[in-house]
């Protein structure tokens, strides 16, 4: 950070204004830690009641955010309402979500850097007539918001009459513009142009000059591109649901998760009661937690790649 | 290269940024074209790499958008006749703006937008120069937090405000049935509620990310004017007030547009708290809710594409926007 290399030049001047806690220093801390524990409170208590039993959320017992009333018996048992539901006509059908969404989130990330490394550097690195427009094209596509392709992407499934099958998911999730401009951005910068004159004066093709130099070269997009394109798969609801919510066993978990809230005796009495899985706040509150573990491990894996690629000034709702 | 190197939009580096990562860096001299077979090579080369890329863009990008515009020229379907088809002109378009509910959903969006993006904004801008003037741990720290929201992503998210506003279990449960809300039901339809409840939402969602990309343009703001300003007496207030909050501009533009343009597709939240409120909310509250609803409820394909298309001309005009004035990108040819 800039501000850090500031500090360190500041350290030698004689002021040492920097480091006093004067009146605006504990301000902006003091607001800063405020802000932090208004995003950080509701995340824990929800965290909390994934943990709770039924009964120790429904009395309302447990302290503060019900940290005393987690339970391993609570766990167990609310597992045991999630991995229940779908009945015996889809049983485990919670797994089978996970397991879809796992088949259309790395299938889409495949091939989001199947598209994206090549395309990236050849927008970088070589002349062609047209580049100005797939650029412009891509651009648009990257900060226009994926939603507002749904319905007409739904119109093209329907009309090959492939909906509700996770095929065109993983292909459309493939489709990641954002990808295709990190490659850009990072052939551009990591990647002098010299490098590629020597290699054709080696007398390299073009697409070998692209495997053997430019692709051992590129980790760090690799990991960019993956990690974006994965979070953006794994949290997409509006295509999944467009396009698979006809088939309950062929649903990713995004929308798996609006079934077991319609299926909740607390916001749906009358479908709930015909149910034998009762699912209350702490299974709601598991299922989700549980279903953004592998975000968390993909994050934990991408994460010194990601304060630059998040900066990159591309970043889309 | 015959043109400049520009970097402008890579502004990305977390060490100290040299000025040369805003200003265009001079390529060398203009190289020398080899021999035409050379340049063909090229030309061949990048459209071959480019191939994967260009088949997705075919299929999941222009293939849909053409297809759509093609069906939303079509007749739609009536109860008389369910499969009527042929050439409509705008016939589907003239349904959807005369529908009831199409002025309704684009007020909707812009109640949201009203009480959401101001907020946003002057959020995104605060944090991010109060993250800038906390060098170190403090400040990863802070910015970390800020992000995690947005992280969990869509329906975790709307879990996690199920759980805040549910009275009966909620962490502020004291707030809300100081409101004299009993059920989420309440909470959610009151009249009044959803575009609040909406932009905190969003706010949440969306705050932390902004934050990190905003907290990037000001890294790679140039050190030296940073430190004369310092030098010449200027305090934190007046260094964020006057100095970086200028230079931010183009960043402040960009995050305002693109969250602008979010809020026109919005849909998973009212969709779901629509679900959580047992249905007391319009089903058509957005402008894409009521898309989905011709689509999947009315299987009215011709104006389901036709709100598709209103909603992609709004989006892509921001989008143009977006691209060639806000100064971040360069699609110049180099």
């Amino acid at each position: 950070m800039s501000a850090t290399g500031a500090r360190v030049r500041a350290g030698g001047r004689p002021s040492g204004a920097v480091r006093r806690w004067d009146a605006g220093r504990i301000a902006r801390v003091t607001f800063m830690t405020l802000v932090a524990l208004v995003f950080l409170y509701p995340m824990v208590g929800f965290f909390v009641v994934a943990l709770r039993s039924d009964a120790s959320v429904a009395d309302g017992t447990g302290g503060f955010l019900g940290i005393g009333g987690i339970s391993p018996a609570g766990i167990a048992h609310s597992w045991h309402e999630i991995i229940s539901y779908g009945g015996s006509d889809t049983p485990h059908v919670y797994l089978t979500w996970i397991g879809n969404t796992i088949f259309v989130a790395v299938t889409g990330a495949v091939l989001a850097l199947i598209a994206a490394l090549p395309s990236g550097y050849a927008l970088a690195r070589l002349r062609f007539p047209g580049k100005r427009y797939v650029l412009i094209v891509t651009l648009l596509a990257m900060v226009m918001p994926n939603t507002v392709l749904v319905i007409p992407l739904f119109l093209e499934v329907n009309a090959i009459n492939a909906v509700g099958t996770l095929w065109p998911v993983a292909v459309i999730m493939g489709f990641f513009p954002f990808g295709v401009y990190l490659s850009y951005i990072h052939f551009r910068t990591a990647m002098p142009f010299e490098l590629v004159e020597a290699a054709r004066i080696d007398g390299l093709g073009e697409i070998r000059i692209f495997f053997q130099i430019a692709l051992p070269i590129s980790k760090q997009a690799v990991a960019l591109v993956a990690f974006f394109s994965f979070v953006a798969n794994w949290t997409n609801f509006f295509l999944p649901l467009a396009l698979l919510t006809s088939s309950f066993s062929e649903q990713t978990i995004s929308v798996g998760i609006q079934s077991l809230i319609s299926s909740s005796p607390l916001f749906n009495p009358t479908t709930a009661a015909g149910l034998n899985v009762k699912l209350y706040m702490p299974e709601l509150a598991l299922a989700t937690a549980i279903s953004t573990v592998p975000m968390l491990i993909v994050f934990i894996v991408a994460q010194r790649f990601l304060i630059r690629g998040q900066t990159l000034g591309a970043v889309k709702g | 290269m015959n043109s400049p190197d520009t970097r402008k939009s890579d502004m990305t580096s977390e060490t100290a940024a040299p000025a040369t990562a805003v200003r265009a860096v001079p390529a060398t001299a203009v190289r020398r074209r080899g021999r035409n077979a050379v340049r063909g090579k090229e030309v061949l080369g990048a459209w071959t790499l480019m191939v994967p890329y260009l088949v997705l863009l075919l299929v999941a990008g222009i293939v849909p958008i053409a297809y759509a515009l093609w069906i939303s020229f079509q007749q739609s379907p009536t109860l008389l006749e369910p499969n009527k088809t042929g050439f409509g002109g705008l016939q589907a378009y003239v349904q959807v703006v005369s529908d009831f509910r199409f002025a309704r959903s684009f007020g909707d969006i812009f109640a949201v937008l009203l009480v959401w993006l101001p907020i946003m904004i002057l959020a995104i801008v605060g944090l991010a120069l109060l993250v800038h003037a906390s060098p170190g741990r403090f400040g990863r720290i802070m910015r970390f937090i800020y992000y995690i929201p947005g992280a969990l992503g869509g329906v975790a998210n709307l879990m996690l405000w199920v759980y805040l506003l549910n009275p009966s279990q909620s962490p502020i449960s004291g707030f809300l049935s100081g409101m004299g809300f009993d059920t989420i039901k309440q909470v959610i339809a009151t009249r009044g509620d959803l575009p609040v409840i909406l932009a905190a939402m969003l706010l949440l969602q969306g705050l932390g990310q902004w934050v990190v990309t905003v907290n990037g343009g000001l890294n790679s703001l140039p050190d030296d004017v940073l430190e004369a300003a310092s030098l010449d007496g200027a305090n934190a207030w007046q260094l964020a007030w006057r100095i970086k909050l200028p230079m931010i501009r183009q960043w402040i533009g960009y995050a305002a547009l693109l969250n602008l343009a979010y809020g026109f597709q919005l849909f998973l939240e009212p969709y779901l708290l629509n679900q959580v409120a047992s249905g007391s909310l319009p089903a058509e509250y957005s402008p894409t809710q009521l898309g989905y609803w011709f689509a999947f409820v009315g299987n009215n394909f011709p104006a389901a594409a036709a709100m598709s298309v209103i909603i992609v001309i709004i989006t892509l005009a921001i989008g143009l926007v977006v691209v060639f004035r806000s100064g971040l990108f360069s699609v110049e040819e180099n």
